[in-house]
């Protein structure tokens, strides 16, 4: 075998027996079903000796095919530049699997997950809440089965909300539960003993869209990538690019190479106004609106860009399965060379001026730390990943669109704290502008859009990994009859970033708080409110958004 | 510390003024903007592949005999284009339209009927000899009853209603 296969082979001489079936599914995809019995031990072994990183898992309802559920782990071989999928069935009158959570910490949200949405139960997992339902959906109801119609609601129940208990003598300090600027509310119980945080939890997906079960039930193959695109206010085109070119590679459609660069083209320019609207809200949150103000001013040029080459700011709706919808013609890639040189320029005096600002350093450098191991383990994306010391970037490791022929340099800091992330994303910036240059002095002429006029085969994997702005995001697609796909599974950089919170903050002062938090996440501007409530004399106080503000501001004028 | 005030200060008194006046002064927008779309029912041919393609479905078709009545939902509207890119009638099209804000949702919704004709062979109703295949994609398959949900056409549903499901059948849940 040759040498990017090494892993394979050593799996195949750890479980002789079981990868049996292993077969190569698309250029850089592996499919390997397994008894449930051996996976966790083949899922542990992969990643703890042969370095793979656990991606997510899928659980699907193959009642009507086979006759059983199917819970899908995929790992990701970065070196190897390959995707596992071990897949094994679950049988329905035992729905259990081992939980890998103890050793590998990165997936226990995914499989608190697969026991929401299918009822498969992870034994053994050290938290075994409910993670996406709300706390009151009724129990053995799982929205993922086929039976469950999308548009189905139910009789509200009352039930105990299971929390962490927190640790004796703390104050605990919810903050949330609603943030206007992340897509999903998140609610932060952060335990606090004084001033400083010795725990926290998290419940977030308040404001569940049901995106999956519409790809699996509702809509087909050409509208789902529109749906797609609505995941994110930000990144739409990663994940309408990620879900299209999911569904290409599971049916073997040969994009067009220039519909490639078209794509790379508008991923760059989303990653450019993605990280300066970063840039802004970081200034923002610790109390210096220059920052936003300067940062803001100069994005404004690259969405009216984007209006002016796509049609919309944000939602450009470029991709359909098979191609891209528009071309770039000489005078949109005038007006984005120009665009460039503009941004570029003003960029470097400002980052120029900021990266010599004591004041911005105090707050940022030493604050909200992740170590590499904790970066590792919980297995953290994008920036936040780059900023620990952890140089992955699947624009390099699994090459899609355009990438493998762009040359793409990981910007990697070792930092691992706030100013880290900060500085991977200011380089990436200059990073970006140099691959839209190259991009359009690279892209050859040619069609847009491939002709599809098959039927796209049923019961067809396929994988794909876009970098975000903020990190991995990640399409499976099992694709089925009816013109739509039988599973669609949507993994967003920010579910694992998330789940790095709980250590980055521990034994922070609750000022560096929002700070921490906001350096993972471009959509992080503002906490709405503080209720701080007193084990000890019950006494509840409310600090609003202005005086959690003013408290941010005023440690930056302590420090200058 | 203080140079990096110094050019902070710089660059802030170099930006001169950006914002807009935008309420005041209308704001053009580029020749390829998608705005609120506009139809025209004296074109159509009520194929549906508009309703077919629309991924909120903010386009219903229902059949009502020898009249078709198009409903426009444009409150669900998030101006992908589709309808517009596969009307062979060009019967859609987008207009500069933007400021869509309203109190009343029912300023945004608005219907066409249009009438058909009935064929003397098969009983279907249909607009021109050739409507059906003016319709740019060949894997449309017509949507009369029975035809839908072959290659890519899907019956034409209302937009979401949700139907509440009062008998729960409860499975014993295990415990963890
Ligand atoms: S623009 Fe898109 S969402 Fe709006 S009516 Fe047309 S197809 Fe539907
Ligand atoms: S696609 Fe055009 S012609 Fe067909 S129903 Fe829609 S508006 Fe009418």
């Amino acid at each position: 075998m040759v040498k990017e296969q090494e892993f394979l082979m050593e799996l195949w001489t750890h479980f002789p027996d079981m990868l049996q079936d292993l077969q190569e599914h698309v250029r850089n995809q592996y499919v390997a079903t397994i008894p449930r019995e051996v996976l966790p031990a083949v899922v542990k072994h992969a990643v703890k000796q042969l370095g793979a990183r656990f991606v997510i898992t899928v659980a699907t309802d193959m009642r009507q095919k086979t006759g059983d559920y199917r819970i899908s782990y995929i790992l990701a071989f970065d070196k190897q530049k390959k995707f596992l999928v071990l897949q094994s069935a679950v049988p329905p009158d035992d729905m259990k699997i081992t939980s890998v959570t103890p050793d590998i910490p990165a997936a226990g949200w995914a499989e608190r997950e697969a026991f929401d949405v299918m009822g498969i139960v992870p034994v053994g997992h050290p938290d075994p809440r409910r993670l996406i339902l709300p706390d009151d959906f009724p129990q053995g109801v799982h929205p993922l089965r086929r039976e469950f119609a999308y548009n189905e609601i139910f009789p509200q129940e009352q039930n105990m909300p299971p929390r962490k208990p927190a640790p004796e003598g703390t104050t605990v300090v919810p903050l949330g539960p609603f943030y206007p600027t992340l897509e999903e509310p998140a609610y932060f119980r952060l335990f606090l003993d004084g001033e400083r945080v010795v725990g926290s939890d998290y419940r977030g997906f308040y404001n569940h869209r049901a995106v999956e079960k519409l790809g699996d039930s509702e809509l087909n193959y050409n509208q789902i990538p529109f749906v797609a695109q609505q995941i994110c206010g930000i990144c739409g085109q990663v994940h309408s690019c990620a879900y299209a070119q999911a569904v290409e590679d599971a049916c073997g459609i040969e994009t067009p190479i220039r519909a490639k660069y078209i794509r790379s083209l508008l991923l760059e320019l989303e990653r450019i106004h993605s990280h300066l609207l970063w840039v802004g809200l970081a200034g923002h949150i610790i109390g210096f609106d220059t920052i936003l103000m300067q940062a803001w001013r100069i994005r404004e040029p690259v969405m009216w860009l984007m209006e002016r080459v796509t049609g919309n700011r944000k939602h450009y709706s470029s991709n359909l399965i098979g191609g891209v919808r528009f071309d770039i013609d000489e005078t949109a890639a005038e007006d984005i060379r120009r665009v460039m040189d503009k941004v570029e320029q003003e960029l470097k005096a400002v980052v120029d001026a900021i990266s010599i600002d004591t004041t911005l350093m105090a707050r940022l450098k030493g604050v909200g730390i992740l170590t590499e191991e904790d970066a590792r383990a919980i297995g953290v994306v994008g920036p936040v990943a780059r900023g620990s010391n952890v140089p992955i970037d699947c624009r390099v490791d699994h090459p899609y669109a355009a990438y493998e022929y762009l040359d793409v340099q990981i910007q990697v800091q070792d930092g691992c704290d706030s100013w880290a992330r900060t500085m991977v994303r200011v380089l990436e910036l200059f990073e970006s502008i140099r691959l839209v240059r190259k991009i359009l002095d690279d892209m050859p002429g040619g069609p847009v859009m491939a002709k599809v006029d098959h039927e796209l085969p049923s019961g067809r994997i396929g994988l794909c990994s876009v970098e975000a702005a903020r990190g991995e995001s990640h399409h499976y697609v099992l694709t089925g009859d009816e013109n739509r796909p039988y599973r669609w599974r949507v993994r967003a950089p920010t579910y694992p970033n998330l789940q790095a919170v709980g250590v980055m903050i521990m034994g922070l002062e609750l000022a560096d708080v929002p700070i921490s938090i906001g350096s993972y996440d471009p959509c992080f501007s503002c906490t709405e409110r503080v209720e701080t409530l007193d084990v000890n004399t019950k006494e509840i106080r409310i600090y609003t958004r202005e005086e959690l503000e003013e408290m941010c501001k005023r440690k930056t004028w302590e420090k200058e | 510390m203080f140079k990096a005030k110094l050019k902070e200060a710089v660059i802030c008194f170099g930006a001169g003024r950006v914002t807009l006046k935008y309420p005041f002064e209308p704001v053009k927008v580029p020749p390829k903007f998608r705005g609120k779309i506009e139809f025209d029912a004296r074109k159509c041919i009520g194929c549906g592949g508009c309703a077919n393609v629309c991924p909120p479905r903010c386009i219903v078709i229902e059949d009502v005999g020898e009249i078709a009545k198009i409903t426009f939902y444009l409150d669900r509207c998030i101006q992908c284009a589709r309808c517009y890119e596969v009307c062979p009638e060009k019967a859609i099209w987008p207009t500069d339209e933007f400021e869509t804000a309203t109190p009343d949702k029912s300023d945004l919704r608005s219907d066409m009927t249009i009438w058909m004709s009935t064929c003397q062979r098969c009983g279907r109703c249909f607009e021109t000899e050739n409507a059906i295949d003016k319709f740019p994609s060949k894997r449309w398959r017509g949507r009369g009853p029975g035809e839908e949900n072959k290659h890519g056409i899907f019956p034409v549903k209302p937009p979401i209603e949700f139907v509440q499901r009062m008998s729960l059948v409860r499975e014993s849940e295990e415990k963890i």
